[in-house]
């Protein structure tokens, strides 16, 4: 069983506003120092959501960022030092810098969607937009909910047809195989289909579309968290006032010499971790005063 | 004034020469509880749609339906939604948002009810139907009833007047069917909504309903209290008969007049007062010929099966044995890994420890192709996952047979003349057939059906059993897993009980049933203060009139 994590438990429109915020600075910050505190703080959180699952994450990440580091110097020649030549092409020191920041800003970016997911579940985005624009976040709702739902039965199809010797994996030829798998995946637009009248049937007979829909889940902020909001957009504007996230990695590497900002910029991506050890310690002073 | 009125009501299909319904009257009183019976295609769900003008049909509809004095097209769609409650047959289908809270707040929130009074709402249904334990849940993670008490839940948080169900129980197994319809009941008697219910499985409902309504190909048979409508069908033979709960069809059988009795309870007394003195001169049945052959089709000694590696076992240590060309029935609760079984039995679910044999050779030497060409098949639970074409014809076609196979396999399952038209479009029960049709054409010796019966009604059901006796009549062999304890002690040769992953005990239908209290059919239940071993109606009527012979003599 997974430990509560306060941070999920915050008002989604906090949740939302950090996890954008982190993805796009992730994403568009070349600077090294701040790449590494990215991912520092995405795998630290990750760990804390999923326990072992970090683990598999990063053996399954590895590879790929291996792959994304050495591939970009193959392809972008530029550079003072050169440390080999392939092929008679250079291969060199800043480009493969970059090759890193690249993979890091990467990883950073896969690891906090991985929080974000088991943080903002498809209902708590939905709730969040709810009141903006009803209409699409149903509609979300409901392609969530069919995802889920066409893969169990086409696994059902697929089950139900080798057991009259037309499955997939009984046949001898490939032409067989593809032929199989085709009228297994009609058999599945059909009944989507036919399941799609029914529910179409369910909402109407609900009076969907009978007037403006309201949100069940509409809370307001607490106290705590709007104090976490104003923390969280001062920091943020502190690390974009205070700049110095510039890099340069060609022809030679320049980065900005790490500042204030930068000390807010790694507070800012720690909020859920200090969060995290802050109701531990809490909970463990309430614990000895007992 | 009525609660419901209907007056003259005429409906066609657009492009059909006959209509549907046809001059229907029905007046309906508030808080009623109103059983609509009748064949598939009788046109109850048509009448039922009526009720619900944004599900109603397309088609010309002549007539009036007045709800509390006021024409139902009239009145606007927001009061209508609320005051109209509509349950439908799929559960998951039915079923809109991800989240079981949100499920429940959808139609409040199409209404556009305000924050506070839909929160309270919601809570209040969450604690009625006992839902708090799952209310966070996935819908994906419930099972078939749960997920069919949260449709009810869901139309009940907007309060209706009236509760329209449409043969809502008929995916789901015998207990989950009847905790559903002991959910209605206590809706219809704690809150007093009128209910309007179609059903097939009538044990349950058809002794508690104030009121039944027969239909027959768009007409009103018959409308009137349980008892008066089970002698009104007895009398004029009506197919429907079948479907009557077991004391009401002995009560009959056995040549009485009059008021019948309807549950079992009603039914024990009712023989009581029949034979006063006791013991009885017979007190079990004649036995049947059994006729089990030595040999064994199918074998099992020691088979595991687990689906992960980390996750529990389905199958523990299962040994079975089926001889040839017998009608072998596994019983057993929800979730204890029969239809698993099947599944390993036809090696779609590889079993990783123990022996599995097929007519005397192991599993594991049939390549695929062999396997399910004229050895084993598998009939699924849900009929709809084998079908992938336009017509039921094209549907057969694919089995790749030559023509006169097709079209003798369609005779026998007695689907024959409905060759040209599109799966999707035909009864659960003719569903059902073509599926065993499609099945059949793979020329199998052993047959496997996953809950074969589910979604029948009455009839229908001796018209399958007629068709699985042919076939084992012809030396197929059949394992069938299914929760209709009825059936299995009608038609089974042997039956085997299920439970915690392993195969209990096998035995003949009338000494697995008879010595059992709870898990039985309803006849042994009713008769066993004068009777052992009586599990189906006939076995109760045979010994009954045996012993008013001897008695009266």
């Amino acid at each position: 069983m997974a430990k509560r994590d306060p941070f999920s438990e915050y008002h989604p429109l906090v949740c939302f506003l950090f996890f954008l915020t982190v993805i796009l600075m992730g994403t568009v910050v070349r600077h090294p120092a701040y790449v590494l505190a990215g991912c520092v703080a995405s795998g630290w959180y990750y760990g804390l959501l999923k326990g072992r699952g970090l683990l598999t994450m990063l053996l399954r990440l590895l590879p790929l960022l291996l792959l994304v580091s050495l591939l970009n110097p193959l392809f972008n020649p530029r550079g003072e030092h050169v440390l080999l030549r392939i092929f008679g092409r250079a291969f060199t020191w800043e480009s493969l810098c970059f090759g890193f920041v690249t993979a890091g800003s990467f990883a950073q970016t896969i690891l906090w969607f991985g929080c974000y997911n088991t943080v903002l579940t498809g209902d708590k985005f939905t709730s969040l937009f709810g009141n903006l624009i009803p209409a699409l976040s149903l509609l979300l709702v409901m392609v969530l909910r069919m995802m889920g739902e066409q893969t169990r039965k086409l696994k059902q199809i697929l089950h139900a047809r080798s057991g009259i010797g037309k499955g997939i994996t009984e046949q001898n030829s490939r032409r067989e195989k593809l032929l199989h798998g085709m009228t297994a995946l009609s058999a599945l637009t059909d009944r989507a289909l036919e399941g799609s009248i029914v529910t179409g049937n369910s909402m109407k007979a609900r009076g969907y579309g009978c007037g403006r829909r309201t949100n069940f889940h509409s809370r307001r902020l607490r106290v705590g968290e709007w104090l976490c909001l104003l923390l969280f957009l001062f920091l943020l504007a502190l690390t974009l006032c205070l700049g110095g996230m510039e890099a340069e990695f060609e022809p030679v590497i320049r980065t900005d010499p790490l500042g204030l900002g930068f000390l807010a910029y790694c507070g800012l991506l720690g909020v859920p971790i200090v969060l995290r050890i802050k109701e531990s310690i809490l909970w463990h002073i309430l614990k000895y005063g007992i | 004034m009525a609660h419901i009125e209907i007056r003259n009501l005429t409906f066609t299909y657009p492009g059909k020469e006959t209509p549907s319904l046809q001059g229907i009257d029905l007046c309906i009183e508030a808080g009623e509880f109103v059983l609509l019976c009748g064949h598939s295609g009788s046109g109850k769900t048509s009448l039922l749609r009526h009720l619900k003008p944004v599900l109603c049909p397309h088609g010309k509809t002549e007539g009036s339906v007045r709800l509390n004095g006021r024409e139902l097209s009239e009145i606007d769609g927001r009061t209508q939604a609320s005051a109209v409650g509509f349950v439908m047959q799929d559960p998951d289908d039915q079923i809109v948002t991800d989240k079981v809270w949100h499920e429940l707040a959808f139609g409040l929130e199409s209404l556009g009810t305000e924050q506070k009074t839909m929160r309270l709402r919601v809570a209040e249904m969450a604690s009625y139907f006992g839902i708090q334990g799952w209310f966070h849940r996935n819908v994906s993670e419930l099972s078939g009833g749960q997920k069919q008490l949260l449709n009810l839940a869901s139309v009940m948080a907007m309060q209706p007047e009236i509760l329209i169900l449409d043969e809502p129980t008929s995916q789901l197994d015998p207990i989950a069917a009847a905790d559903f319809l002991n959910t209605v009941k206590k809706i219809n008697r704690d809150l007093g909504t009128t209910v309007l219910i179609t059903e097939h499985r009538l044990e349950e409902v058809y002794p508690y309903a104030d009121r039944v309504v027969v239909m027959e190909k768009g007409k009103l048979l018959a409308n009137g209290s349980p008892r008066q409508v089970g002698q009104l069908l007895y009398e004029r033979h009506e197919e429907l008969f079948s479907a009557l709960p077991t004391p009401a069809r002995v009560f009959y059988a056995v040549g009485e007049r009059g008021q019948c009795p309807l549950t079992v309870r009603e039914g024990r007394s009712w023989l009581t007062e029949r034979f006063p003195q006791q013991p009885l001169p017979h007190r079990e049945p004649k036995p049947r010929e059994s006729k089990l052959s030595s040999e064994m089709a199918l074998r099992l000694r020691d088979v595991w099966f687990r689906y992960e590696k980390d996750s529990p076992d389905i199958l523990r240590q299962v040994e079975l044995e089926v001889p040839q060309g017998c009608l072998y029935a596994i019983v057993g609760g929800n979730g204890t890994g029969k239809s698993t079984l099947l599944k390993t039995l036809c090696g779609i679910c590889k079993a990783y420890r123990g022996k599995i044999e097929l007519l005397g050779k192991p599993l594991k030497k049939y390549s695929s192709r062999e396997l399910f060409r004229g050895c084993v098949t598998l009939l699924p639970q849900d009929p709809k996952s084998l079908f992938a074409k336009k017509t039921v014809r094209e549907e057969l076609e694919e089995m790749d047979g030559a023509p006169e196979q097709w079209q003798a396999m369609a005779k026998l399952c007695r689907i024959d003349g409905l060759t040209q038209q599109h799966p999707y479009d035909l009864s659960g029960g003719e569903q059902q057939r073509v599926a065993l049709a499609k099945v059949l054409l793979t020329e199998p010796r052993i047959l496997l059906l996953d809950e074969p019966t589910k979604g029948l009604d009455g009839a229908f059901k001796i018209t399958f059993a007629g068709i699985l006796r042919e076939l084992c009549q012809k030396g197929l062999t059949i394992v069938m897993v299914s929760h209709d304890v009825e059936f299995c002690a009608e038609y089974g040769d042997l039956v085997g009980m299920f439970f915690d992953g392993q195969l209990l005990t096998t035995a003949e239908p009338r000494q697995f049933f008879g010595h059992n209290s709870f898990y039985t059919t309803a006849a042994n239940r009713m008769s066993r203060c004068l009777f052992d071993k009586a599990v189906t109606v006939s076995d109760v009527t045979e010994l009954y009139e045996r012993n008013r012979k001897e008695l009266g003599s």
